[in-house]
């Protein structure tokens, strides 16, 4: 009986779990259909008097936001593609095979992840610009394609993966790299889509570093342009908040396009002992 | 620049060329890779115009950003040998792209910068100074003549002018006539001129439910050290004191004239029982949101509000003088964006930002009906068709009040100084705690911040 | 090839059948296939590490070379030893940093660990609309950092919607972000409402590594849901459950925004992180040594806190 109860309360519970973690979303939605002056209007109202839909339009006509969504997609996917090859590149070879130090390239690759940015912002700058990478899309997207994450994150779901697989394919006289593409790449798919989905809102979603490498308005992420909508100490953020409702459809595209990687059951079977 | 740099990548990649002598397909397996990258660096470059234009940093702020992008579009039009390329940058990261452009000399040529940060930048020598002459004036003196008086004073370091700027702004009190007239005032002659009066008639404004403060009778902004520092700078003023002695070495915040100032500041939610302190703190979007939402019945901001609250609430608003201690020895605080230089251009380079600098700055009247700043030209109030703003938006109020304002403290480390204020302000306000022993602690923090490291 | 590799299936990782001829001596043969296979390893690893050589480790070393500098941007850096080093130590308000990212560190991980995980387990069940339940919580990530800071700021608001659910029941209105004692809870309760469905993800992932064949098995024995829990999911989780653990750990110690938009650090200092301390330190001090300093101080915790996390879960893919 309690299971049956249980299952209930499970599924009452996570109800109104979706509704506690989508209030502030749904806050976001309503304000961005309301004046300007009935936001911050309090107690909340969750429904504006008037459906202000010409919000959107507006609010996209303070900035070149079409330029602005684009660059970021561009942005977000190469890094989403490259960060997807080379870290399951990177997490493969720590994952499966033994070389001299191997553990102090693990810990010096995640070591990379415990200093803020800020701090080595401009040591950055400098090397990007040696590189040519300032004010253009090599600036953007190639300091980022490769991420200390991205590299735990397959170096953890690699080995889980069965030695005996490698070793057969290479007794099948595979090449070390065609194991890689055509073994272990299709047998990564829920790794693989998690790290494409939070590569990609990363990058879409980063602020600092396209500020700092990208001065052109042709070149400003999406991130950039819902800052620059503030004013000094005045703010339009009925519009704000349209643009970024609009800023999040990307990301859910993305999850929803992934999500079969997280669909259970991949098509093998147990191995007979 | 000093640092174990990067420079050496190509010229090692060469050199690991020529050392290769395993014959010529082994240069021709290094050439082609660094053809590839040597064309792929120009494309990503860019192409190199014959003349590069001018480059201009703006932060953002709607309003003002529309008409600069306008005077942009006319200077191009009329100057297309010597364009210029406008580009604005968020209000807030705003001047850490600066600072770390400025320390990687990618700066523009010409950029925004706010007066507090002068003194910073000025003694690390990355501001070009200004030359009055290339102005139109003939010195730094006429120029000053042509301003109202102080309004150029934060913008000068030792004696050069650093930036030109093409707003003024000041604080002053603004007061919600229907407030005024419910609780049986009269807006016009019974508002308030010092902070005592403020205290009085706040008591009449504030309404409270229960124990929880619906209405507040007056407030201070609380969200930002920098606004901190307005106010409190003014109120030690006021006082006859001063946050750094004269040299700018050393704290005098907790002289007398500080712990006065930190207690009117904080008099208002304890004594007087008229504030709310912690509505404001970090928890308000916008700093002057209370008072067109009519939360509070008086309030001090600054004098582009007007345009932001919009006309509607205008109506029920009337903007009076900053408060005083001692209205025989008025003082208010202004603050300022100003156009400033990057300093490794070339002489020519520099002329033309002064004739862009001329050519933006001239249509005084302009940068105020779009921007609704005022400007500091001294005859400003005299402009032909001034007389509607001067009834409607105050002009002669924040004009006022720019006459008698003063800067803040100027200081290299004026951040410091600020978020130290800004906690022992903090640690009056909410936690009550005594002015002398809180500035005492803001002191040994504003000292150590001061001392040579 | 493919369809005789299929169908070997999948099982935990068992030691290597081929291990003991990896030690046959390099120089039987020349390049022994064995040996080949290190260095195929390396080949591997070496694309991501030059990148990371150039736009990772060189920072940090110029850095770390900062840190012994006296820097404000503009100006040539002057040595000056462990002049830097000395001021932070002898600076309250770099203690009161440390303690608050500390704090904040361990208040956002922990709850994360768990709920996160019952999150993905409850996900990874066969519930009707199971994928829209899942898009709805994953909407926190896909929310603009920015974005999440506005909308929190004004949830906490003395007369926001926190406020008013707790005193729907009755519990009060509390001055989130304007009291010292509250202000570093509330960021800690955002930073583990954005943090959840991120590692939700992640432990979602590592569940579908795991045959649904064992916990048939294991049914069949006998076994109920606990006990499955126990002996199946967790150790053959681990490997996630390491990331997980590190990674969210990694996440905290660097967050900045949330402290800067919406309290600075307020009210006095109990929510200045110590990457907000260096952003301060660095950016609006120009004291960008000193800056450098403190982040080598932070390095150096969260390093050694990682170094001992790896080797506590050393079953969790270390060997």
């Amino acid at each position: 009986m309690l299971l049956r109860y249980g299952g209930l309360l499970v599924t009452l519970l996570t109800i109104l779990g979706i509704g506690v973690v989508l209030l502030p979303y749904f806050w976001m939605v309503s304000s961005s259909l309301k004046t300007g002056a009935e936001v911050f209007e309090l107690p909340i109202r969750w429904i504006p008097q008037v459906l202000q839909w010409a919000n959107y339009p507006n609010a996209l006509s303070r900035g070149s936001f079409g330029i602005y969504f684009f660059n970021s997609a561009f942005v977000a996917l190469a890094v989403m593609v490259g960060n997807v090859f080379f870290c399951s590149l990177a997490g493969y070879g720590l994952a499966k095979f033994r070389f001299p130090y191997r553990m102090l390239c693990f810990v010096l690759i995640l070591s990379t992840l415990m200093l803020p940015l800020e701090i080595m912002l401009v040591p950055t700058y400098l090397v990007a610009r040696e590189l040519g990478l300032v004010n253009n899309y090599g600036g953007l997207i190639i300091p980022l394609l490769v991420d200390a994450f991205g590299i735990f994150l397959m170096r953890q779901y690699i080995k889980s993966l069965p030695d005996s697989l490698i070793e057969a394919a290479r007794l099948d006289g595979c090449s070390e790299f065609g194991i890689f593409w055509r073994i272990i790449l299709p047998n990564c798919k829920p790794a693989l889509g998690a790290l494409a989905l939070l590569s990609f809102r990363d990058t879409w979603d980063q602020f600092l570093w396209p500020f700092i490498v990208a001065s052109d308005d042709a070149l400003k992420t999406f991130p950039l342009g819902l800052a620059q909508m503030e004013g000094i100490d005045s703010a339009a953020y009925h519009e704000i908040m349209a643009i970024a409702v609009m800023g999040m459809i990307p990301a859910a595209l993305i999850f929803l396009f992934f999500q079969r990687a997280f669909v259970r059951g991949i098509a093998l079977t147990g191995l007979k002992e | 620049m000093g640092f174990p740099g990067l420079p050496g990548i190509s010229m090692k990649l060469g050199a690991a060329d020529r050392q290769d002598v395993k014959g010529g397909r082994t240069m021709r397996r290094f050439l082609v890779p660094q053809l590839l990258v040597g064309l792929t660096a120009l494309l990503l470059c860019g192409s190199a115009s014959a003349q590069t234009p001018l480059t201009w940093w703006e932060h953002s702020n709607p309003p003002h950003n529309e008409y600069s992008k306008q005077l942009v579009e006319e200077w191009n039009k009329a100057h297309s040998n010597t364009p210029i390329h406008y580009e604005f940058f968020a209000m807030t990261p705003y001047f850490k792209k600066l600072t770390a452009a400025l320390s990687t000399r990618s700066a523009a040529d010409m950029f925004t910068v706010i007066d507090t940060l002068l003194p910073s930048f000025t003694t690390k020598n990355v501001l070009g100074p200004i030359r009055p002459e290339w102005l139109g004036y003939k010195d730094l003196e006429d120029m000053k003549k042509a301003y109202l008086p102080g309004a150029l004073d934060g913008y000068i370091d030792n004696g050069k002018l650093y930036a030109v700027p093409p707003i003024a702004s000041v604080f002053s009190l603004y007061i919600n006539k229907k407030h005024f007239q419910e609780a049986g005032l009269d807006p016009d002659k019974d508002y308030p001129r010092t902070w005592e009066d403020i205290g009085t008639i706040g008591k009449k404004l504030v309404k409270m439910e229960g124990n929880r403060m619906v209405r507040e009778g007056f407030d201070f902004a609380m969200h930002s050290s920098t606004w901190t520092m307005w106010y409190f700078n003014t109120l030690i003023r006021q006082f006859g004191g001063e946050v750094l002695d004269a040299s700018g070495q050393n704290c005098t915040a907790n002289s007398d004239a500080g712990v006065k100032a930190m207690k009117v500041r904080a008099m208002f939610v304890h004594d007087y029982k008229i504030s709310d302190p912690t509505v404001s703190v970090g928890t308000n979007a916008l700093p002057a949101d209370d008072l067109p939402k009519g939360r509070v019945s008086m309030f001090i901001t600054h004098a582009g509000s007007v345009a932001q609250f919009g006309p509607e609430v205008m109506k029920d608003m009337k903007v009076v003088p900053f408060p005083q201690v001692n209205p025989d020895k008025p003082v208010s605080p202004i603050y300022g964006f100003a156009i400033a230089m990057n300093p490794h251009l070339s002489e020519e380079k520099q002329k033309q930002v002064h004739e862009v600098m001329k050519f933006v700055l001239k249509d005084a009247k302009t940068w105020y009906e779009r921007t609704a700043y005022p400007y500091p030209y001294k005859n400003f109030l005299d402009l032909p068709g001034m007389d509607e703003a001067r009834r409607t938006n105050y002009l002669d109020v924040f004009i006022h009040d720019i006459s008698i304002g003063r800067f803040i403290q100027r200081s290299p480390q004026i951040i410091e100084i600020n978020e130290a204020i800004h906690r022992a302000m903090e640690r009056v306000v909410l936690r009550n705690e005594d002015p002398k022993r809180s500035l005492d602690q803001a002191c040994t923090e504003i000292s150590r911040a001061l001392a040579e490291r | 090839m493919e369809r005789n590799v299929a169908a070997l299936g999948r099982q935990p990782a068992t030691p290597d059948k081929f291990a003991f001829v990896r030690w046959l001596p390099a120089w039987v043969g020349g390049l022994s296939i064995w040996s080949r296979l290190r260095w195929a390893g390396f080949l591997f690893v070496l694309p991501a590490l030059i990148h990371l050589a150039t736009f990772k480790f060189y920072p940090m070393l110029e850095a770390f070379w900062l840190s012994f500098h006296r820097y404000d941007l503009m100006s040539p850096p002057v040595f000056n030893g462990l002049r830097n080093y000395q001021v932070l130590w002898e600076n309250p308000l770099f203690h009161q940093s440390f303690w608050v990212s500390a704090t904040y560190m361990f208040g956002v991980a922990l709850p994360e660990w768990f709920l996160a995980l019952g999150l993905a387990l409850l996900l990874n069940r066969q519930i009707p609309g199971r994928s829209l339940i899942r898009l709805a919580y994953f909407f926190p990530i896909a929310m603009s950092q920015i974005v999440v800071a506005m909308v929190w700021k004004f949830m906490y608001h003395p007369h926001g919607l926190v406020n008013t659910i707790l005193e729907f029941f009755w519990i009060g209105r509390i001055n989130w972000l304007s009291t010292e004692e509250t202000a570093l809870p509330a960021l800690i309760i955002i930073g583990i409402w954005r943090g959840i469905p991120l590692f939700a993800v992640l432990y979602l992932a590592g569940l579908q590594s795991i045959p649904k064949e064992y916990y048939e098995a294991a049914a069949i024995d006998g076994a109920g849901p606990l006990q499955r829990f126990l002996h199946i999911t967790v150790p053959l989780l681990l490997p996630t459950i390491l990331l997980v653990i590190v990674m969210s750990l990694l996440s905290a110690v660097k967050v900045f925004l949330n402290p800067l938009v919406m309290t600075e650090g307020g009210p006095n200092g109990t929510t200045r992180v110590l990457p907000y301390f260096i952003y301060e330190t660095g950016f609006a001090y120009f004291r960008m040594g000193e800056a450098a300093a403190a982040s080598m101080v932070l390095f150096a915790f969260v390093f050694v806190l990682t170094l001992i996390n790896l080797r506590l879960l050393r079953r969790g893919g270390l060997e």
